[in-house]
């Protein structure tokens, strides 16, 4: 069961120790790392996550992974983390530690998809529009999904800007039915 | 009876001496018919043979007995007539009031018919016309029933005929999409792709 609210508390303890400690970069860099491991080793995951692996064992192997490639205040986190058996909210608190960054730093977050790779002049492009539009620094996430056709789709906090062919096509459809529930 | 009262009027004794007198000179001229009363002959001779003298003689008889005619004979006479007489009109009365009262019986009789025709008839109508304001009042709430379902159905016929039609033009929009999302996917490439994004992100507006 993922707790939130617990994640949201293990992440502000971390950021706020890493922001006094200036190594708040190198700390997300290492849930970064520790969250790609978990979803890309299965063996891993099934080990860190198992109810069946003492607490202990757990600790000892992260120590032998992990003491060596992340930061002291990353391992401390991940000891406490594993000690307390709230290894399932790892991922959260990742997420909730990048959201306390963004926060603090005026960092908007958006989440660009296209049918194909945006080309670099056109990611600068679209950063720049974004940042002049929001006022604010802008950090994407660019997805490709092959189901929107063309065109791009940026979405950031509850808002969406839909430019793809799909979503026109969407929007066509929904109007042409709405006048034909109407006439 | 008049006739009888003005006879009796006559004292008897009268009788008596007027029949002895007729009787004696009946006889008297009987006995002297040659000498009185001629004519006889001559009527004799012609098949008539009548003798004056008897007859008066006669009538002079029958006067003085005619008290005892009329106590042995005219009297039971007169009275079985009186009683007969009596007895008619008490029948004649009886049966007028017989006829009186089966008159006003038979008007009772027939008022009472008539009334009570009258308030059958009275009845019957009341029932006709209980029995017409039912019909009507039946055959309008039918009509209105029968109305209502018209409309009713009329109106579901109505719906689902919007209904289908907007079925139909929404699998309309719906194909018409798929195939314009299929025809713009064959047709899109990098080229055309990179011109929308670089159109988005030129009229790109963010609402804050």
């Amino acid at each position: 069961m993922v707790d939130t609210k617990v994640a949201r508390r293990y992440a502000t303890a971390l950021f706020t120790t890493a922001q006094k400690n200036d190594v708040v970069k190198s700390v997300e860099d290492d849930l970064s790392a520790i969250v790609g491991l978990l979803k890309n080793d299965a063996k891993f995951k099934d080990f860190l996550l198992s109810p069946h692996v003492g607490r202990e064992e757990k600790i000892k192997i992260a120590d032998k992974l992990f003491s060596d490639r992340v930061t002291a205040l990353t391992m401390q986190a991940l000891r406490l983390v594993l000690t307390k058996r709230r290894e399932k909210e790892i991922a959260n608190i990742y997420s909730e530690f990048v959201a306390l960054r963004r926060e603090h730093g005026s960092i908007a977050f958006v989440s660009v998809t296209t049918a194909e790779v945006l080309e670099e002049d056109q990611k600068k492009a679209l950063l720049a529009k974004l940042e002049e539009k929001l006022s604010k620094k802008v950090e994407a996430e660019f997805d490709i999904d092959g189901r929107v056709i063309g065109g791009i789709k940026v979405t950031y906090g509850n808002f969406v800007l839909d430019g793809t062919v799909r979503g026109n096509l969407r929007r066509l459809g929904e109007k042409l039915r709405h006048d034909i529930l109407i006439s | 009876m008049s006739q009888q009262e003005k006879n009796s009027s006559i004292p008897y004794p009268v009788k008596l001496v007027v029949g002895v007198l007729l009787m004696v000179g009946g006889t008297y001229l009987s006995l002297n018919s040659e000498k009185y009363l001629p004519f006889q002959k001559g009527l004799a001779e012609q098949g008539l043979p009548l003798d004056l003298g008897i007859t008066v003689a006669v009538i002079g008889v029958f006067l003085m007995l005619f008290p005892v005619i009329q106590i042995f004979y005219l009297n039971p006479l007169s009275d079985a007539i009186n009683e007969r007489t009596s007895e008619l009109e008490h029948t004649f009365t009886e049966a007028e009031t017989l006829r009186s009262e089966m008159t006003k019986m038979r008007n009772d009789y027939e008022q009472r018919l008539a009334a009570t025709e009258a308030e059958a008839r009275s009845q019957i109508q009341a029932q006709i016309k209980e029995a017409q304001e039912l019909r009507q009042s039946l055959m309008a709430e039918a009509t209105a029933k029968a109305d209502e379902m018209v409309k009713r159905a009329a109106e579901e016929i109505e719906s689902e005929k919007q209904k289908v039609l907007s079925q139909l033009r929404t699998e309309v929009v719906t194909l018409t999409l798929a195939a314009s999302e299929k025809i713009i996917g064959e047709n899109m490439d990098t080229d055309k792709n990179r011109k929308l994004i670089a159109e988005f992100i030129e009229k790109v507006e963010v609402p804050s």
